[in-house]
């Protein structure tokens, strides 16, 4: 298991942070954070659910982030899922911050 | 004449009290048991608050804010971390059921049309201010109001600050800075970005003469008539519950 952090700039200036525990190229647990608006804010504990277990690919994580969106009716300003994908991409290449046992 | 909605303040709490206020407003409205309302607040002792999905270790500088007496307080809404000066800042909250046709469903729409009483009460004291969508007042060209939206329970919460005059080097020790060699740059970056009103006007303000004029603002943007009023005592003590989550350490600490 390795923890990875992701940062991904916005155009016009939100910011996304990424907290990853990475599982042989897989989301094992997320946190993303940011200044960003989603209605319902409570949807994001929904796509941070969705993502454990994705593969580390932009397809698949678009895939269920989108889902996500859809079954909650969710709404999101100053950052959409794909500004997610790429901050969790960012994280994925990022060199690790701690390692600990699998 | 126009719409009656109900008008509160100025006043003064600490953080925790202030976010549960307007939830419970938010809440109490939403059961169609107080009217639309404006509340004007100020921060007692001041404060940092941050954005629903914000990290607190990301944002905040604890020990400087423990050092100089700063609560830190997670919103209810989205957005940025905001350094809430006790003298040097004014925030509104306006609660309005979701259904009111002033306000559009669109958010963005709605930004723009809420905001529009910021925009008239600061031209009301001479103010060159205009809309930045999606969710700021610019003066000048620089951000003198921000401002955060969410609705919950069938009515929409917004609110967001008006500065009157600013101490960035306090508000640069509260907040973290990516870079401690890039502190000063982001304080002169930030004296770029943002004004006050004081600046602007090149005088003194108070907070009443502020408040003041975003009232005129508001009843002439919406088209209401605001009527001094208090809080009920169901919000008074649905406040004091949900003062307990807001100065919890699982809802200042849950990201």
């Amino acid at each position: 298991m390795v923890v990875k952090r992701g940062e991904h700039k916005v155009q016009g200036g939100k910011l996304i942070r990424v907290l990853l525990e990475e599982d042989r190229g897989r989301v094992a647990r997320i946190r993303i954070t940011g200044d960003f608006f989603l209605h319902p804010e409570e949807a994001i504990f929904e796509v941070e659910r969705a993502l454990e277990g994705a593969e580390l690919a932009e397809g698949p994580l678009l895939e269920r982030i989108k889902e996500v969106y859809r079954s909650a009716g969710a709404f999101s300003i100053g950052a959409g899922p794909e500004d997610f994908v790429k901050a969790i991409l960012g994280a994925k290449a990022w060199s690790p911050v701690r390692s600990g046992p699998p | 004449m126009g719409e009656l909605w109900r008008l509160i303040g100025i006043d003064s709490h600490d953080a925790y009290t202030n976010m549960a206020i307007d939830e419970a407003i938010l809440r109490t409205r939403a059961a169609g048991k107080v009217p639309n309302t404006i509340r004007f607040y100020r921060w007692r002792p001041s404060a940092v608050s941050i954005g629903f999905f914000q990290s607190i270790e990301e944002e905040v500088d604890v020990e400087s804010c423990a050092e100089l007496g700063v609560d830190i307080v997670r919103r209810l809404t989205g957005g940025g971390a905001v350094y809430h000066d006790s003298d040097g800042e004014l925030t509104y909250s306006l609660v309005v059921d979701a259904e009111n046709p002033k306000v559009p469903t669109d958010f963005l729409d709605s930004y723009r049309v809420l905001c529009d009483g910021i925009v008239r009460g600061l031209r009301r004291l001479g103010l060159d201010a205009r809309f930045h969508p999606v969710n700021d007042v610019i003066a000048g060209g620089r951000k003198i109001s921000g401002n955060a939206q969410t609705r919950r329970f069938g009515a929409v919460l917004q609110h967001g600050t008006v500065l009157l005059r600013s101490d960035l080097s306090k508000m640069f020790r509260v907040l973290r800075v990516s870079d401690e060699k890039l502190r000063d740059k982001m304080i002169s970056a930030a004296q770029e970005r943002v004004t006050t009103i004081e600046k602007e006007l090149g005088r003194a303000v108070g907070f009443e003469e502020v408040s003041g004029a975003l009232r005129r603002g508001f009843e002439e943007a919406l088209g209401i008539e605001l009527e001094e009023g208090a809080l009920s005592d169901e919000e008074r003590s649905l406040a004091m519950e949900l003062r307990e989550k807001y100065s919890s350490r699982e809802w200042i600490y849950m990201r």
